[in-house]
């Protein structure tokens, strides 16, 4: 057997699994959004061309939940990104305990979401929280707040407990990127009689553009598809004003039992994923050179 | 030298804030594990009387242990195949001839981006019709798809590092490409083997949306089994609390033993454009 005979061998069982479990799924939804399938019909399926699509633009929870899922997505990424850079900058400063603190970055990184979700729960409680009650003895506020029953708070809440999260672990990335620069071109940067503001403007940020661009991709997609955390901290409410895509097509899937609007919402949440991706066609080019 | 001493109080002020951002949740988790219950909804910093009733009821409540054993088992069986055939695509990809090499690489990356609820009714059609709902083999074959695209990532990467000439001396020798494969080539990204079976563990320990979706009655998973507690509105926070420092603590313990490894890996992985 040759090299490339093996080569050839080795990667037909993940071509198998791809073809099974991805692609074939990913027809299938595409395909099913056409029709109109619900539970109660069983196996029968009818054809309804674009139908699922129309009514799903006339369903004001679809744009409930289109407009929390983007302003979520947008939200946390750029505050993520923005603090990566800031926080990465203060753990490459060469002091005792650094290392330190690129191990403790790891560990809201390393635990479910789902745990992360219900401490975050419990800290916002309004009778018993503590959030409420540091508020309450800085004399902030006058009255308990009841965080997860008002939209505006409860988002906020998820927005802080996702950036908590994951900001950590962008910081660690750009703290990769920083640590790539070499220090020559630093060093050249000051000899040249750069400042240190322009010295990073000039030098440092755009030799990072590759690991932000790669992280700020790889964050906008995951938190597109934020669900774990809602599931934990609100389960869409109050009145689904924090419903992502993917809660409100799993919803329309299994509780209510209608697939083909399920599956319409499913491809327009991939539709909007591929745009995303499209917006970094440089990072998806480079990722798959060989 | 002022400058020196300004930039080193920066430093700490930083860690400080830092730490304690981080740290908070944890610390507050932990002391409410302990807590009577009394005491949890005064709200006491520290319990003034430790009790081990809410580890009793965490694992009375529920079947903790099971749901434990369940997901070790379910994230372990799903790195080990994601390893096998990750090595062997990346192996592939990095050092033979095959074609098609980049489509193989687009529809793997584009599987780590898409969102899962893209394929989630048809793979729960496919896991139904199969038998495989609520058992440990459906998750594990689910998980090992999403731990693969990890492991093919970080692996072709290692792979590429090594000198090509490496195999080339040994297939002069003698050696059939297997060989080369097994002997030569595996024993040399081992370490790298490792790193990345640590990441696809932690990713699929921590996975809820499918094993929340295909095993909501048996076999449920340590995240599955966590919202469990939650019951009519009513959360007994104690118990709570204690379930999720028991979830918590040995992938902190995982985390901290092998820190240098996976910050390594994670730094890597971001390093790859």
């Amino acid at each position: 057997m040759t090299r490339k005979q093996m080569g050839y061998l080795f990667i037909t069982p993940t071509i198998l699994i791809f073809a099974i479990l991805a692609v074939y799924p990913v027809m299938e939804t595409i395909g099913l959004s056409f029709f109109k399938s619900r539970l109660q019909y069983g196996n029968v399926k009818m054809f309804v061309g674009l139908g699922n699509f129309g009514r799903l633009f006339t369903t004001a929870r679809f744009y409930i939940s289109l407009r929390f899922t983007i302003l979520f997505t947008v939200l946390t990424v750029s505050i993520e990104v923005g603090l990566g850079l800031l926080f990465a900058q203060f753990m490459n400063m060469d002091y005792k305990g650094k290392s330190f603190l690129r191990v403790i970055v790891l560990i809201p990184w390393a635990i479910p979401t789902i745990v992360s979700g219900f401490i975050w729960r419990f800290m916002v409680n309004d009778q018993y929280g503590i959030l409420n009650y540091i508020l309450l003895s800085l004399g902030v506020i006058d009255n308990f707040i009841p965080w997860l029953s008002q939209p505006v708070t409860a988002s906020a809440v998820l927005l802080f407990a996702d950036i908590w999260k994951t900001t950590p672990y962008v910081s660690l990335l750009v703290l990769a990127g920083l640590q790539n620069i070499q220090k020559s071109q630093l060093e050249a940067a000051a000899i040249d009689g750069a400042g240190s503001f322009q010295r990073y403007f000039h030098v440092v940020f755009p030799a990072l553009k590759p690991v932000l661009a790669t992280a700020t991709l790889f964050r906008l997609i995951q938190s597109f598809k934020v669900y774990t955390i809602i599931v934990a901290l609100t389960n869409g409410g109050p009145a689904n004003s924090t419903e992502s895509l993917t809660l409100y097509t799993l919803r329309t899937y299994f509780d209510a039992g209608n697939y083909g609007y399920g599956a319409a919402l499913a491809t327009v949440t991939f539709i909007i994923s591929i745009l995303i991706a499209l917006m970094f066609l440089k990072v998806i080019q480079n990722k798959i050179s060989i | 030298m002022i400058k020196r001493k300004y930039d080193k109080a920066v430093f700490y002020l930083f860690s400080l804030f830092f730490i304690l951002l981080i740290g908070f949740p944890f610390f507050w988790q932990v002391s409410n594990s302990f807590k009577l219950e009394r005491e949890i909804f005064n709200i006491k910093w520290l319990p003034t009387v430790f009790t081990m009733d809410n580890y009793v009821g965490a694992f009375s409540r529920q079947p903790l242990l099971e749901f434990l054993t369940n997901s070790l088992f379910i994230a372990g069986m799903a790195t080990i195949l994601a390893l096998t055939l990750g090595s062997m695509t990346a192996y592939a990809v990095a050092r033979t001839e095959i074609r098609g090499k980049k489509i193989l690489l687009l529809v793997i990356l584009s599987v780590s981006l898409m969102p899962p609820i893209v394929i989630i009714s048809p793979i729960y059609n496919i896991m139904r019709a199969g038998h495989l709902l609520n058992s440990y083999w459906g998750l594990i074959i689910v998980n090992t798809l999403f731990c693969l695209t990890t492991a093919v990532w970080f692996l072709s990467s290692y792979f590429q590092t090594i000198p090509m000439e490496l195999e080339d001396a040994a297939s002069i020798d003698g050696a059939s490409p297997f060989q080369c494969f097994a002997l030569i080539i595996l024993p040399i990204v081992a370490p790298g083997i490792f790193t990345v079976g640590i990441l696809a563990f932690i990713q699929a320990w921590n996975e809820y949306l499918f094993a929340l979706v295909m095993n909501p009655i048996r076999i449920k998973t340590v995240t599955v089994g966590l919202k469990m507690y939650e019951a009519d509105n009513y959360i007994p926070w104690g118990p709570l609390m204690a379930a999720s420092v028991v979830i918590v603590v040995p992938l902190i313990f995982v985390v901290l033993l092998l820190q240098k490894r996976i910050v390594g890996g994670l730094m890597s992985g971001g390093l790859k454009e």
